[in-house]
């Protein structure tokens, strides 16, 4: 049997955009995956991650859609906004679907079916896809070390289907599964899985990493080392939703940084060949969670104990990250403080002591 | 056969199995104008950044620094020139009001734009030919009278627009208040000399030793030329109208200066020297004292502190550092002495209302200080010599009576500088006399021309402030600072104090700079753009379009600005630029039709390059 | 024009999820993707060893789901590779999801089916409930009755889903143990014929980065019905070209299928057995028997039920008086309260001038084999029926009644 080499991309690292004393993003590739007309919310955060990540990607590229509103609301109408191939598969497919894909192009190029480049194969799973109904398909396409980039965008619920709540719902995020009322209070009583975790863990072979839409360099960078990475990687990518979050919507790149400055979406990566977790990562700032939870409707019903639970979950995630906590952050996980708080001013004068 | 005879109509054809055909890069899907779901428009408009704004002759400053951080100095040099003859100068000598409005110096700390300025002013000094070049002749003569700041100002802007500009000096040297008001150790001589030489480059004639009232008269001026610009300065020292100041070794601060800048000094002073004013010129004084030879220099000032001394608090500071002393609250009422200065008599004084203008008030009915010293400077303002001006033309405060566009009368003589301000007796700062001097000659201009004037002040257009930026994307990061030399070592020489800007550093300083309320081609909203909208067909400030077709109007892109050249304006302000629909799921009936034979043809559409 | 061709053919005995296995080497399959489920794991393991042999070079792949070997599946099969997979019982309703969205997406995958009685309780034994609960879901469906057809049926499926005229996935179903599991001579051809007979999968729109399309973007309801219509028409339509395919694959190999129905000593029968899949074999000699004591019986084997040959069946039927179907498979509640080729077969008849009596036999139940004894108590009550001129019952539990 003639068997022929598999030719595969490395793409290039991005410079940080604050060169020096400067704030400017580096050369960005000209080429445009994704192009405008499609029919998702103004300001969806998603769709800011299918940008990015699809730029850093290149032309290179199959994009696979799993049933979420990256689906629905950009390809409705047998209309599309991919300039590169791109399919719909269901919800619970993203990644056997992907899986498929690239055991195609290994088999073609193999076999001299096809000539060219391997691709860029990226799944675009929301996280009701990535944590609920597709979590073992994925799990198995990261266990057997596909050479594809699976990525979870975190909008933190069942989005495209009106809000429902999903394993990434936050505790007391209220969705139409969640609502908040006179027995529950606070809405939505579980914590969230921990999903990208959960997949460093089970499939310590892949590169995994989390990732914001506040800071997408970062962001894009990580993409390009999933691609790079040969085999399995699996990104987590925190993306408002303006929709379920109840947020004004110039505020979308605003959240994915204010979300890890204080703390509730810690941003890491796995390194697959050393086997440790990186979390070299920092913001700029570190704030208490109330400076983030205001700014969203679904967290409006939240009383004092709440936030502060939500704080305590904050300050157990930088401590697993190996942080320092300020004092501030202390105190602000306790009730009996966060009752103090209940005028945002006061909220934002603990801000300024971090 | 279920099938059989059944047909789907035009307007419903669609691909096969729904494969529906890439979109182009260019212009989008083409099948969803979601530009009509939105209420509110992103919009690039550039606001006027403070230091533009503060910058007496409004020097493009952010389009410099801009230009420096992407290693284009010549550019930069030649953008700094459109408003600034002789950066060179003002890159040492400007008191830069520009740092002080810079927004970055409420964020951390002002951005060094003078040093940058001097940076690019010497790289112009060792150009062998000059970026700007003398307009296209128009035939017409014009007299500058005066080589100062706002004089070497309106020739040379005059000489780019085209005129035949010839400048009387009445001094031996060209150079005005820029060679005899500021010491060597400030501005080296020969940097200024070069400047000069510009002048004479663009085709400028310098007639030194030439004086206005002697030399040429008014009517010689008007007889000779088609127009004249007056910016002959304030040249005469105030005094300070106390008891024997006419006794020797009694100094006036700018003729101090002037002789010493024009090497015609003869002054030798003793080891214990007073200064009396609290200006910028006073420490000049101070200072060039140590220089001159004096062991000891008191500078005496009626302001109570130094926070209310008209003067550069940098300048002050290095004063202090070099050992000059420095007493508050007091007023000179007599030199005392046989024939020559020997004591000073000192009385406690303030000024009478809030302004250093304002009279000063001297309480004698308490004991009077006694001084001893060898010699005096008294540096307390200046004042005009205009005795040769028709009377119709001076007002009340002994300098030029102009019109708010520059002009004397309905005369084509414009005044420009020092001369042409009311009077207060302290001098202009030089680049206010630059930004004046390029004013006047752009109005004399306008004025041969028939065409409108424009007043001198500049209507202020929206001034970018720091509340309307958005500080995250700038990490806090130092000023750089240029070295100086030592106080030890700098009091007793000539050599220039304060160093200039390597390359890295002027680079590196530029690249603080905010560019507030100006596009700097960041690309951050070309970025975070959900859609994505924002097209750019190279990537330059400026150059960034919104795609009105497709754009929702998140505004995202106005929130993530980092320079705030991003607004948002209602959608009802415009009229055109979104394209409705016709149908509820297609820009026109068929279109699915039309993506279904494209679909047909794409095989034989040419491979997308990967 | 194909031309038959004697090269190294060899006859291997070898059972019939080897046969499968085998068709899929000679077929080069690209991609396949496995999990295990009795009874048709034997061909993913007979599969697995021929990779690790070298003697196909195709990306096997250990999923994690019978819907994920479906998702898997879809997706290679989207960027332009030839697609195995399979399985078995409750296997294949496990991936059900995914069978309108590969047939509607027009991706010839191929998956083999031995067939296995669906939960409860765990019964590996044969029962074709499990592929026909799919069998309106846009894939082409027939049943092999012994390890030789279950080889050729699946070369010949891969040549008719993809061809770009019908462009639809294909199910190729084998009895679970009684075909999948019993050895027998099979003749694998010479690698030329089959190249000479199945060209190598090219769909028209892949997945390929030069030519960027979407597939399956989502859609108004009112362009539904358009999709739908053409989906319907590439099943009806494809008619002449399983015809062309069975007659060329006679031609190049030498062995000749009806495409539609076999017809097994039906020539002056007054009763007929119809049925699918493997008992058929038993069948025969129940009607060889039946025959040597004059009893006018014969069978009628359906071999190709998507898309269903209805003229054929009403005309091939209509010369009977009785018609016996042996439904193998459960349909509960349904038209005969039995089995769901009843109705398949009652409705191909409804218009003929000679409608025969129809009944249906709920036998080979479970796995268990359908005895002759069963054959001659089924044609004794076909023969009744034709007697009275009328049947007794619809549906005949056989085992459970006198």
């Amino acid at each position: 049997m003639a068997t022929f080499e598999v030719e595969r991309q490395i793409l290039p690292i991005l410079g940080s955009p604050n060169q020096g004393a400067r704030f400017y993003n580096p050369e960005l590739p000209s080429s445009e995956p994704f192009v405008p007309g499609h029919r998702t919310c103004a300001g969806c955060g998603p769709s800011i991650q299918y940008r990015m990540t699809s730029k850093a990607a290149g032309d290179n590229t199959i994009l696979i859609g799993p049933t979420g509103c990256m689906y629905v609301a950009n390809s409705s109408y047998l209309c599309t906004p991919y300039n590169v191939p791109w399919a719909h598969t269901q919800i619970g497919s993203a990644g056997s679907f992907t899986a498929g894909v690239a055991a195609a192009y290994e088999a073609m190029i193999r076999k001299g079916k096809w000539k060219g480049p391997f691709p860029n194969i990226i799944c675009e799973a929301g996280d009701g896809s990535a944590s609920d109904i597709g979590l073992a398909s994925i799990s198995g396409a990261l266990y057997r070390n596909h050479d594809c980039l699976i990525i979870c965008y975190d909008n933190e619920q069942y989005a495209n289907t009106g809000i429902q709540a999903s394993s990434r719902t936050p505790y007391g995020g209220m969705t139409t599964f969640s609502p908040p009322g006179p027995e529950v209070p606070e809405g939505k009583k579980l914590f969230p899985k921990d999903l990208a975790r959960m997949m460093a863990a089970g499939h310590p072979h892949c590169y995994v990493a989390t990732a914001s839409v506040g800071y997408p360099i970062d962001l894009m960078n990580k993409v390009r080392k999933g691609l790079n990475h040969r085999g399995a990687a699996y990104l987590m990518i925190y993306t408002p939703c303006q929709k379920g979050f109840v947020y004004e919507t110039p505020r979308s790149i605003d959240l994915g940084r204010m979300v890890v400055e204080c703390g509730l979406y810690p941003i890491w990566e796995w390194n697959p060949e050393r086997r440790v977790y990186d979390y070299s990562f920092r913001p700029q700032n570190m704030r208490p969670v109330s400076e983030y939870l205001k700014l969203q409707g679904r967290f409006g019903h939240l009383h004092a104990e709440h936030i502060a639970t939500l704080q305590q979950f904050a300050n157990d995630q930088w401590k697993m990250m190996g942080v320092e906590l300020p004092d501030a952050l202390i105190w602000a996980a306790d009730p009996q403080n966060q009752m103090h708080m209940a005028a945002a001013a006061e909220a934002e004068e603990v801000a300024d002591t971090i | 056969m279920s099938t059989k005879g059944t047909r789907i109509p035009d307007w419903l054809k669609v691909p096969f199995a729904g494969i529906t055909p890439g979109p182009s890069q260019d212009k989008g899907q083409n099948l969803f104008p979601t530009g009509n779901w939105r209420s509110i428009r992103p919009v690039y408009r550039d606001k006027l950044p403070p230091c533009n704004n503060a910058c007496g002759t409004n020097e493009k400053i952010q389009g410099y620094l801009d230009l420096v951080k992407r290693g284009k100095y010549l550019d930069a040099y030649a953008l700094i020139k459109e408003d600034m003859p002789f950066p060179s100068v003002t890159g040492r000598v400007c008191y830069h009001p520009c740092e002080q409005a810079c927004n970055r110096g409420k964020y951390d700390e002002a951005i060094s734009i003078r040093a940058v300025e001097r940076f690019l002013g010497d790289l112009g000094q060792s150009l062998k030919h000059d970026v700007v070049e003398a307009g296209p002749s128009n035939g017409k003569k014009v007299a500058v009278v005066g080589s100062g700041p706002a004089g070497h100002s309106a020739a040379y802007q005059l000489a780019r627009i085209g005129y035949k500009v010839t400048i009387l000096e009445k001094s031996s040297k060209a150079g005005g208040l820029n060679r005899g008001g500021i010491p060597d150790w400030v501005l080296p001589q020969h940097i200024l000399d070069r400047e000069i030489e510009r002048l004479i480059e663009l085709g400028i004639a310098i007639k030194t030793n030439c004086e206005v009232g002697k030399d040429v008269s008014w009517d010689d001026l008007k007889r000779d030329y088609d127009a004249c610009v007056l910016a002959i300065g304030l040249t005469e020292p105030n005094g300070v109208r106390a008891e024997g100041e006419d006794k020797e070794g009694v100094l006036y601060g700018l003729p101090f200066l002037r002789d010493i800048g024009m090497g015609t000094s003869k002054v030798k002073l003793g080891p214990r020297v007073a200064v009396i004013g609290g200006g910028n010129t006073a420490i000049d004084c101070a200072r060039e004292a140590l220089r001159q030879g004096a062991i000891e220099v008191t500078m005496i000032t009626v302001e109570a502190n130094t926070d209310e001394m008209p003067c550069s608090p940098e300048d002050l500071h290095d004063m202090l550092e070099e050992g000059v002393d420095l007493w508050h609250g007091r007023a000179l009422t007599a030199v005392l002495g046989a024939g020559k200065v020997e004591t000073l008599q000192l009385h406690p004084a303030r000024f009478s209302g809030a302004i250093n203008a304002s009279p000063i008030t001297i309480n004698r009915n308490v004991p009077a200080e006694r001084f001893a010293v060898d010699n005096v400077i008294i540096a307390v303002g200046q004042r005009a010599s205009i005795d040769w001006l028709p009377q119709e033309f001076k007002n009340e405060r002994g300098t030029i009576k102009i019109d708010r566009f520059g002009r004397l009368g309905d005369t084509n003589f414009f005044a420009a500088g020092d001369i042409a301000q009311f009077g207060s007796g302290q001098p202009l700062m030089v680049v206010n006399a630059v930004g004046d001097g390029k004013r006047v000659a752009f109005n004399l201009d306008k004025a041969l021309r028939g065409e409108p004037l424009q007043p001198r002040t500049v209507a202020v257009d929206v001034i970018m402030d720091l509340n309307r930026m958005n500080m995250t994307y700038f990490p806090h990061f130092p000023r750089a600072h240029q070295s100086m030399l030592s106080p030890v070592t700098r009091r007793k020489t000539q050599v220039e104090v304060i160093q200039g800007f390597s390359e890295k550093q002027a680079s590196e300083e530029a690249g603080r700079c905010f560019s507030c309320g100006t596009c700097n081609a960041c690309d951050n909203c070309y970025l975070v753009c959900p859609e994505p909208c924002i097209a750019r067909p190279e990537r330059s400030n400026g150059l960034y379009k919104i795609l009105v077709d497709y754009c929702k109007g998140c505004r995202v892109c106005i929130e993530e600005c980092p320079t705030g050249c991003l607004e948002g304006v209602p959608e009802l302000d415009f009229d055109t630029g979104v394209v409705r629909m016709d149908t509820a799921f297609a820009i026109s009936p068929g279109l699915h039709g039309r993506q279904a034979e494209e679909l047909l043809n794409l095989a034989s559409r040419p491979a997308k390059d990967i | 024009m194909p031309t038959a061709i004697a090269g190294k053919k060899k006859t291997v005995r070898i059972n019939g999820c080897v046969a499968s296995a085998q068709a899929a080497k000679y077929a080069d399959v690209d991609v396949i993707a496995a999990y295990p489920i009795r009874p048709y794991t034997a061909t993913m393991m007979a599969l697995a060893q021929m990779v690790a042999n070298g003697e196909l070079d195709a990306e096997y792949i250990v999923a994690d789901s019978e819907h994920s070997q479906l998702s898997i599946s879809h997706g290679a099969s989207s960027c332009g590779a030839r697609v195995f997979t399979g399985s078995s019982g409750v296997g294949v309703q496990f991936a059900y999801e995914l069978y309108s969205p590969i047939s509607g997406s027009r991706m010839p995958v191929q998956m083999m089916i031995a067939d296995r009685t669906l939960d409860p309780p765990g019964d590996f034994g044969s029962e074709h409930t499990d592929a026909l609960s799919t069998r309106d879901m846009g894939w082409l469906m027939g049943w092999a009755c012994d390890a030789q057809e279950a080889f050729d049926n699946h070369l010949i499926a891969y040549r008719i889903g993809e061809d770009p005229r019908v462009l639809l996935p294909q199910m190729v179903c084998q009895d679970g143990f009684f075909v999948s599991h019993i050895t027998s001579d099979v003749e694998l051809p010479d690698p030329g014929q089959v190249k000479e007979f199945l060209p190598p999968y090219k769909h028209p729109y892949p997945l390929d980065p030069r030519r960027p399309v979407s597939h399956g973007p989502q859609i108004m309801p009112e362009q539904g019905p358009p999709l739908q219509l053409e989906r319907a028409r590439a099943m009806e339509e494809c008619t002449p070209v399983i015809e062309q395919a069975h007659e060329e694959f006679a031609q190049i190999f030498g062995r000749r299928y009806d495409p539609w129905v076999e017809e097994y000593m039906t020539d002056g029968a007054d009763v007929v057995f119809f049925l699918q899949g493997g008992h058929a074999v038993t069948a025969r000699f129940a009607i060889q028997h039946l025959r040597e004591k004059g009893i006018k019986v014969g069978m009628v084997r359906l071999r190709t039920i998507r898309p269903y040959p209805t003229d054929r069946v009403n005309e091939v039927l209509s010369k009977f008086k009785v018609v016996g179907v042996i439904e193998t498979n459960m349909a509960l509640g349904s038209v005969s309260s039995g089995g769901a080729l009843y109705a398949e077969v009652c409705g191909a008849l409804y218009e003929s001038p000679h409608r025969p009596l129809v009944m249906s036999f709920m036998a080979g139940m479970g796995g268990e084999a359908i005895v002759l004894k069963e054959f001659y108590w089924m044609t004794q009550k076909m023969i009744d029926a034709q007697k009275r001129g009328k049947i007794e019952k619809r549906t005949h539990w056989v085992g459970f009644e006198d």
